[in-house]
């Protein structure tokens, strides 16, 4: 942290100057044009670049660029793990998966997933976040420990839990409804297509809220104070500033937000697998889950016509999230007006 | 509301004006509270459960109060079970992949904001692009790319796999951060004859609140990864982390519902406090961070 000097300096670098920039730092983040910084890189530091980029390159390349290749490159053979690819069957893989109903169906339900979580969980959680930014309010710390808690159990250890307590015979849903006189205490969520894919959604809503909540929160927060004191110098009520200042200000943020829970969401996985299972039969399948049956799930192993199915499923997210650029545009040109 | 101090002869609106935010708790505190029950509930479910008898457990319902203290089940927990094991195993790939991430994706948002190289511009294209690609959609390739460098079934696999999908983000958030440093603090530096090591060690400091989001932001995605360790070590389930050991409990024809419980309780703890103690740090963190 400290800028001790070395060397000679020039006179004019007095001992200020030194914490003058940090301090600017701190204060000058936003609005400074990224390019006006950077600077051709030189002798000796051409080799740091270098050195610098190789850790993220490597990995970048080996986890992520080589994947996307290799998954076109594989979803045209028909191929189970064992020596390299051989078979080349062309477009089989992809006639055969747009005529498999459970592939869609799997579509189906992931589409709903996503569309579902996110449709309850953003506006709640704004709303949570809103409600816990009052100043007024008491106990913000404990509160929001408690919404944030469900995050730290991992995933699939939740859909266990949710498992016992929304089983059938003995489960707490069921003995607190059966407590309440309202059923006869042997519901069984996981029994139906439609209960079962509602309790998916609910599941992860609940996990997953306190993160939407703390991402509200710090869009909130970056709502500049002078514009509320303006607003109530002008006799402004709650809503009108909630309605005229708050929403449009968190507008780009929100879109980048909208964009992570739908493509968090579609990757839905371990909740499935420990709660449903793809169950009752096939019906609460989603595509990773698919996916994951036809790669890893049963002899032989089926790679080639799992890749057609990632690659499909990809351009899906794909599609679904930059069908929000155009709003994503417009987003960042409020965000240039408003000089956020 | 009837606090003395508020019912002073100033002005009656004065007093309207103060008790507004004691009212304002009277009502959202109580709502907050039920709410709160609610969502703790499974964990309030999960702790009592822990210290249940199997019978108990069985006939308990929603019960909370066990019903009896039986500390059996964490030892079944920890050593049957193999919790231990698993929870080693999470540590380990948590804490490694987060570094690694950090590690990467710091240094090369660092030289992607302040240098000009070829193929800069294509490169931070390809980061974006890339951003939303599903996990599960690329798990083959890379499980084939782990396998060929003969690491499937071994911890480094895992940590590899783990580390090396994600990041497009948390490059972007760096880029951002650092190209928001002013010219002014690099001149600085050189001026002092501050080579490129050491200017970076000037800079990273103040990039705090975006490490800060990147670790607690990895360290739970990593803590709670499922499907990474689930396909990479099919074949190894004394390398498994505790989300995808916890499934052991679940495959035999019964379970063991109480051992489970104490598990669990053992888990979340550690990270329970992790949070309490970094949660400021993340919310203030992220807040700077999508500033840029």
């Amino acid at each position: 942290m400290t800028l001790a000097p070395t060397g000679p300096r020039p006179p004019d670098a007095a001992p200020t100057t030194a914490a003058r920039p940090r301090r600017a730092a701190f204060r000058s983040r936003p609005g400074r044009p990224p390019e006006g910084n950077r600077e051709r890189a030189r002798g000796r530091d051409r080799l740091w670049v270098a050195a610098f980029l190789g850790p993220f390159l490597l990995l970048y390349l080996g986890f992520t660029l080589w994947p996307l290749i290799a998954t076109v490159y594989y979803s045209f053979f028909e191929w189970s793990g064992t020596g390299p690819p051989e078979q080349f069957v062309g477009g089989d893989n992809y006639s055969r998966l747009l005529g498999d109903p459970l592939f869609w169906q799997a579509v189906v339900n992931t589409l709903l997933f996503a569309i579902g979580t996110t449709l309850i969980k953003l506006p709640l959680s704004l709303l949570a976040a809103l409600v816990m930014t009052r100043k007024w309010l008491r106990a913000k710390k404990a509160l929001r420990t408690v919404f944030f808690a469900p995050l730290i159990i991992p995933v699939a250890m939740a859909g266990l839990v949710f498992t016992y307590l929304l089983n059938p015979s003995n489960g707490a849903l069921n003995s607190a409804l059966h407590g309440l006189g309202l059923t006869d205490g042997t519901t069984d969520v996981f029994a139906n297509r439609w209960t079962a894919l509602l309790a998916l959604i609910l599941i992860s809503v609940w996990q997953v809220f306190g993160q939407y909540m703390i991402y509200w929160m710090a869009a909130l927060q970056n709502v500049p104070d002078e514009l509320y004191e303006a607003a109530a110098l002008d006799g402004a009520s709650e809503w009108q500033k909630l309605t005229r200042i708050t929403l449009p200000m968190i507008r780009p943020v929100a879109v980048v937000i909208v964009m992570l829970a739908l493509v968090n969401a579609m990757h839905v996985f371990g909740l499935v697998v420990t709660l449903t299972g793809g169950g009752p039969g096939t019906s609460t399948y989603v595509v990773s889950y698919f996916i994951y049956r036809q790669a890893f799930g049963s002899l032989p192993f089926a790679y080639g016509y799992a890749s057609a199915a990632a690659l499909l499923f990809s351009v899906m997210a794909f599609v679904l999230v930059t069908s929000q650029g155009l709003f994503v545009r417009r987003a960042q040109r409020l965000r240039k007006e408003y000089g956020v | 509301m009837s606090r003395p101090e508020l019912r002073t002869p100033s002005a009656p609106r004065r007093s309207v004006r103060l008790s507004r935010p004691a009212r304002a708790n009277l009502v959202a505190l109580p709502l907050l509270i039920v709410v709160g029950l609610v969502w703790v509930y499974p964990f309030l479910w999960i702790v009592a459960g822990a210290f249940k008898t199997q019978n108990g457990l069985f006939t308990g319902g929603a019960s909370l109060i066990p019903d009896q203290w039986n500390f059996d089940n964490f030892r079944r927990a920890w050593v049957d079970a193999g919790f231990s094991r698993y929870l080693f195993n999470t540590v380990l790939y948590a804490v490694a992949s987060t570094l690694i991430e950090l590690f990467k994706s710091a240094l090369c948002g660092y030289v992607l904001a302040r240098y000009e190289f070829p193929g800069r511009k294509l490169l931070h294209r390809l980061i974006v692009a890339t951003l939303f690609v599903p996990v599960a959609s690329i798990i083959i390739p890379q499980f084939v790319l782990v396998d060929r460098l003969g690491l499937l079934n071994t911890r480094a696999g895992v940590v590899l796999a783990m580390s090396g999908a994600a990041g497009a983000l948390y490059v972007l958030l760096f880029v951002g951060f650092f190209s928001g440093v002013p010219k002014d603090l690099f001149d600085a530096a050189k001026l002092d004859g501050a080579g490129f090591l050491r200017t970076f060690r000037l800079v990273l400091p103040l990039a705090k609140p975006v490490i800060a989001v990147v670790v607690i932001f990895q360290f739970i995605t990593n803590w709670n990864e499922f499907n990474i360790p689930l396909v990479f070590t099919l074949g190894q389930p004394d390398l498994q982390n505790l989300a995808v050991g916890m499934l052991s409990f679940k495959g035999e024809h019964s379970v063991d519902w109480t051992g489970f419980a104490a598990g669990m309780t053992l888990s979340v703890i550690p990270m329970l406090i992790v949070f309490i103690f970094f949660q400021s740090y993340f919310v203030r963190g992220l807040a700077g961070a999508t500033k840029e």
